[in-house]
């Protein structure tokens, strides 16, 4: 990863928080003084190197691991906002992202009960509970939407 | 399990081990000097939880 797409990341993971959602190609390219096409093709390029990921065949963010640029079952209040997280991990993963604690709200994926964890200096309330990891970790890029 | 639809089973953890992991995964993702860990710096951070044995050999 060289200067140039390493600075258009930092970019993006910093205007996903100050926006509180996901940027686009045309905010990063606003923000960097750059073209939304310089800007679409880093994206690729970081996609590419599994820095962040995209939607298929776009330049619209899906994911700047651990938030989601789509709303999913894992729901996450920290710094004052709501955020979608990927999947549980991710979700404990923007509390430390943030470097806050955080309330995370998500179900369980077999019984579909209700799940609150708070999370107070880095650790959940709640030590009962178990996090499910179905994928080796060989091919958790071979679907990191699956995943 | 059901949701696991017929598919390797896969490992829990408890959900302690899975903060830990998540603050060493992701504390930096903000960082302005951000850099992205080589497979072998990630795989040193699984095994500091415990995490290793196949399941957890990252590609």
């Amino acid at each position: 990863m060289d200067e140039g797409d390493r600075a258009v990341r930092n970019l993006t993971y910093h205007l996903f928080v100050d926006l509180g959602r996901a940027p686009t190609v045309a905010d990063v390219a606003a923000a960097a003084g750059s073209t939304t096409a310089e800007v679409g093709a880093s994206w690729h390029r970081l996609h590419d190197a599994h820095a962040l990921v995209l939607q298929p065949d776009t330049t619209e963010l899906r994911m700047a691991n651990p938030f989601s640029a789509v709303a999913t079952p894992y729901r996450v209040h920290a710094d004052d906002r709501w955020w979608f997280a990927n999947c549980a991990w991710d979700a404990f993963g923007i509390c430390a992202a943030l470097r806050v604690d955080g309330r995370i709200e998500t179900t369980c994926a077999e019984c579909a009960d209700s799940i609150v964890c708070e999370v107070v200096d880095q650790r959940p309330d709640d030590g009962e509970l178990l996090f499910h990891c179905l994928v080796p970790a060989a091919r958790w890029w071979d679907d990191i939407v699956f995943t | 399990m059901r949701w696991v639809d017929g598919r390797a089973p896969g490992v829990t953890l408890p959900v302690g081990t899975l903060s830990r992991l998540a603050h060493l995964w992701w504390g930096d993702r903000l960082d302005p000097d951000w850099r992205p860990r080589t497979r072998d710096q990630n795989q040193a951070l699984l095994e500091s939880l415990g995490l290793m044995g196949d399941f957890w050999r990252l590609a």
